[in-house]
């Protein structure tokens, strides 16, 4: 079985959840009390095995996950935090309409530096959403047009943390 | 490396490491060492990338630099933190190295920048989420009632209870200064958006005669003096929370009007006939046993059925325990701030007092005790001697208010406080700062009061 270490982004407005996340899926703990990040920190963590579609090959991905703080310039430095990477998650607030329209900047962005990553769009704080259509069309049309999937989750509960990351791993699939 | 770029590098205290093609470190100078033995296991000849996983993934680009066909790669506040030890951040460039085929890595510990930045993104984004996001309002304010023990976690969670119902009507109880007001004005930002109005009337503060106009609001031409129409709180309060603060001291007459207001959920401007909505949450408050003053009639039962809906009793700050120092320390930060002193926390008598007394005047009380003793101290811990109650040294659980009475043929208040004055600046040798620590009161509050008696 190959393993293979994977550089994977979260990418958001601030205050989506990203560092949430990333402490539910790598360290299975929630914070309630809001901590803005800054720069960048990698946590490191292994994901169950996978069987490529195509190969039909066994692998198993270590995902290196850059929780990348909220970003208000592109620049080099911040270019510098994207490249190399295989994916990224990138999360709205589903509380927050608003931080929808930040998915499409930071993408383009994202992709420009690494033209064929995989992105998959989380709607996150599923725990306090209260069901709104418009903010899920939303959603739905922002992930329609990176051609991936939206993945609704709540850090809190845990609820598809585990299947977002995991998501991500089968969609980058094979070492190349 | 030239010797200028050598001499640089050591005048702002960056680290220096030298890899080569396959990331293997040749070189790492002292300050690499210093720099990097606070974020990981000390930096020895072995590949980079297991010391920097920061790198991983721009291998290409890092072996362009070494080729010299990029110039530089750089990544800021990269933060190596683990658990609740303190923050650390560094910041890393790579350049090409001179020997051919060879990089150079300079290391920077960004910690005081990053946390420098991130304390002002945290303000900023405090600040736009409490005004947009309710629920993280409700957080930020249920964290503003300070206190681990379990009455006070009790009150949060009730409080994060009854802000799911924004027209309940609360009754909050408890002691003088046992934070009535606070929990009042965080039951309504959590219940509430943040541009609801929240409107306070203290009952104990208004003359009789007022309280009405106050309350509902009176037409031109109402009563002698309405020259112009007045909207009163009620109205102020549409769409918010009206706060009657010491409502056991509403006249008897007006309880009967503002009963009327809450039972149908209208009211009439004075001089008007058209009833108006009230679209109103009522929150009152009382330090008074209101099953008592209903049994001496001196509170209508009706109206205390109707407030008491649902009550809270906040807690005495004697029965916090060990929240008194976390209160104490929050006071302490404030009046750092106020008076620009950088007093760092309190000496273990002073902690023993303040956690022995009994604070009848509850946090009002220990606010204007710890902010007696920061005017006056010049250390940076507060020590006991500093910690002035009910205007002697402070004893630990020992509460020494004296009971005053009014003589039979009644007193004139302002005579009394006048000879009090007199008394303080004689015990003193008229020195105001020490007479004024007799009193209970700061420096400029007895200047105040010595121009109003003409005393000074």
């Amino acid at each position: 079985m190959a393993s293979v270490k994977k550089k994977i982004c979260l990418l958001g407005s601030f205050a989506v959840g990203k560092t949430s996340l990333i402490e539910r899926f790598v360290y299975d703990r929630f914070d309630e009390k809001y901590l803005t990040t800054i720069g960048v920190k990698i946590s490191q963590k292994a994901l169950p095995p996978i069987q490529v579609p195509n190969s039909g090959q066994m692998i198993q991905h270590t995902f290196l996950i850059w929780d990348i703080a909220a970003l208000e310039k592109f620049d080099s430095a911040v270019m510098n935090y994207f490249r190399g990477a295989a994916g990224a998650l990138v999360v709205a607030d589903l509380t927050r309409p608003e931080t929808i329209g930040y998915i499409n900047e930071v993408c383009d962005r994202f992709k420009s530096i690494n033209p064929d990553a995989i992105v998959v769009v989380l709607g996150n704080k599923l725990d306090i959403f209260k069901e709104d259509k418009k903010t899920l069309t939303a959603l739905k049309t922002t992930a329609a047009d990176y051609e991936t999937d939206l993945i609704l989750t709540s850090a809190k509960t845990g609820e598809q943390v585990e299947q977002a990351f995991m998501n991500l791993s089968q969609k980058i699939g094979c070492p190349q | 490396m030239s010797d200028a770029l050598e001499q640089l590098l050591a005048y702002k205290n960056l680290g220096t490491v030298i890899f080569n093609e396959q990331f293997n470190i040749v070189e790492a100078d002292k300050r690499a060492h210093e720099i990097f033995v606070s974020i990981g296991p000390r930096l020895s000849k072995g590949n980079l990338l297991d010391f920097f996983p920061e790198l991983i993934g721009s291998e290409d680009f890092l072996n362009q630099i070494i080729q010299q066909k990029k110039s530089d790669f750089h990544l800021e506040f990269i933060n190596r933190s683990t658990g609740d030890e303190r923050s650390t951040y560094f910041n890393l460039l790579v350049l090409p190295d001179k020997q051919p085929n060879h990089g150079l890595l300079i290391l920077e510990d960004a910690t005081d920048q990053a946390l420098a930045a991130q304390g002002l993104n945290q303000q900023r984004y405090e600040l736009y989420l409490y005004k947009c996001d309710p629920e993280f309002r409700k957080q930020f304010l249920s964290e503003s009632i300070l206190g681990n023990s379990e009455a006070i976690q009790l009150v949060r969670e009730t409080i994060q209870k009854l802000s799911r119902f924004p027209s309940a009507t609360v009754l909050l109880m408890g002691e003088t200064g046992s934070g009535k007001n606070l929990a009042a004005r965080v039951l309504h930002y959590s219940s509430m958006s943040a541009d609801a109005p929240f409107v306070e009337i203290n009952c104990a503060a208004l003359p009789e005669h007022l309280i009405e106009s106050e309350l509902f609001g009176y037409e031109k031409g109402a009563f002698t003096h309405a020259v112009t129409a007045k909207r009163g709180l009620l109205e102020e309060a549409q769409g918010g929370t009206l706060f009657l603060d010491e409502i056991g001291e509403m006249p008897l007459s007006m309880q009967a009007k503002l009963l009327n207001a809450l039972e149908t959920k209208q009211f009439r401007r004075l001089g008007s006939t058209k009833s108006i909505e009230a679209d109103i949450r009522v929150i009152a408050a009382t330090n008074r046993n209101l099953q008592n003053e209903v049994e001496e009639k001196r509170f209508r039962e009706d109206l205390f059925y109707r407030l008491n809906v649902v009550s809270m009793t906040m807690p005495p700050l004697r029965e916090l325990g060990a929240d008194i120092m976390i209160i104490s320390e929050y006071l302490l930060k404030l009046f750092n701030v106020e008076f620009k002193k950088d007093v760092r926390g309190f000496t273990e008598d002073a902690r023993h007092i303040l956690l022995g007394y009994s604070w009848p005047g509850n946090v009002r009380e220990l606010s204007n005790c710890l902010e007696r003793a920061m005017i006056f101290t010049d250390q940076d811990t507060l020590d006991a001697s500093a910690l002035i109650i009910s205007g002697t040294q402070a004893r630990p659980g020992k509460h020494q208010a004296h009971q005053w009475t009014v003589p039979p043929g009644g007193i004139v208040l302002e005579d009394v406080e006048r000879q009090l004055i007199l008394s303080a600046l004689e015990q003193s040798d008229h020195n105001k700062s020490k007479a004024a620590r007799l009193l209970g009161l700061t420096r400029d509050t007895l200047r105040y009061r010595l121009d109003k008696y003409q005393l000074s």
